[in-house]
């Protein structure tokens, strides 16, 4: 189910309720890639960005979305086990400079502070995903529920711009 | 996006292995019998070509891993050309841009 809450003039809050498993990540992918153009002053109108601008954007796209790929992919299969019978709410509230994306679910719970960052110097074959979600976002945050809730933010803004 | 995936063997020493699409927690598995049989291959050389990659996540990573590992034991050079956006810049943030030898 897809609705708009336009309560708050300058926040809209895009709200997706959808199954959590793995077969539906594309479309979630989709949707969340949508919300990431709506970042920016000039959402409405691409053409108007410059090549630095359209950089920016397509970093910031790639970062939101390898991170929010993490974390579905950690509910699916973590909280959910793979059952497939699981669902998820996603709350896409992109604003003129950050996207914030909070998930519900409620599947098992998780220790996001046990999980340690990956040797990546031996090559791993497991245990990446929150690091790269950790690394994508500025900030990543979880509330063990029920419903957990997990919390995306990411700004748009050039490497090292405050 | 489904992955794609095919195999280019028109040189003796070298074997392209050529993926698109999504290598993901959902696709990764598809992939593991091709990997097989390109380890049986046993050529000098495999180059993973990674042009038409639009998304990768930790598992796509993984599997990836898992064949530069096997190369590296059978004796096997193997390197990533091509990638770009989202996967590139995943290869990167993990450091194995310079493992992979990717340009």
């Amino acid at each position: 189910m897809l609705w708009y809450d336009a309560g708050v003039a300058e926040q809209t809050t895009i709200v997706l309720s959808m199954p959590a498993g793995l077969r539906y990540r594309d479309l979630a992918v989709r949707c969340v890639t949508s919300a990431c153009h709506l970042v920016g002053q000039d959402a409405d109108d691409v053409t108007n960005r410059d090549a630095s601008q359209l950089e920016l954007q397509r970093t910031f796209d790639a970062a939101f979305i390898s991170a929010f790929s993490e974390i579905f992919n950690n509910i699916a299969i973590h909280a959910y086990e793979r059952s497939g019978d699981g669902g998820l709410k996603l709350e896409l509230t992109p604003a003129k400079d950050h996207l914030v994306l909070e998930i519900s679910d409620n599947g098992k719970t998780f220790d996001l502070s046990s999980v340690p960052a990956p040797e990546l110097e031996s090559l791993p074959e497991g245990g990446m995903g929150i690091h790269i979600a950790r690394a994508c976002l500025d900030e990543l945050e979880y509330t063990p529920g029920p419903p957990n809730r997990w919390r995306l933010t990411k700004y748009l803004r050039a490497e090292g711009e405050e | 996006m489904a992955l794609t995936f095919s195999t280019i063997d028109d040189d003796e020493n070298e074997l392209v292995l050529k993926l698109g699409g999504q290598l993901d927690a959902l696709s990764a598995s598809e992939l593991l019998p091709t990997i097989d049989k390109v380890i049986a291959e046993k050529r000098k050389r495999i180059v993973v070509e990674l042009t038409d990659l639009e998304l990768i996540d930790s598992s796509g990573v993984a599997a990836i891993v898992a064949l530069y590992k096997r190369s590296r034991a059978i004796g096997t050079k193997l390197k990533v050309v091509g990638a770009r956006d989202q996967p590139l810049a995943i290869f990167k943030l993990l450091r194995m841009d310079k493992v992979f030898n990717m340009a």
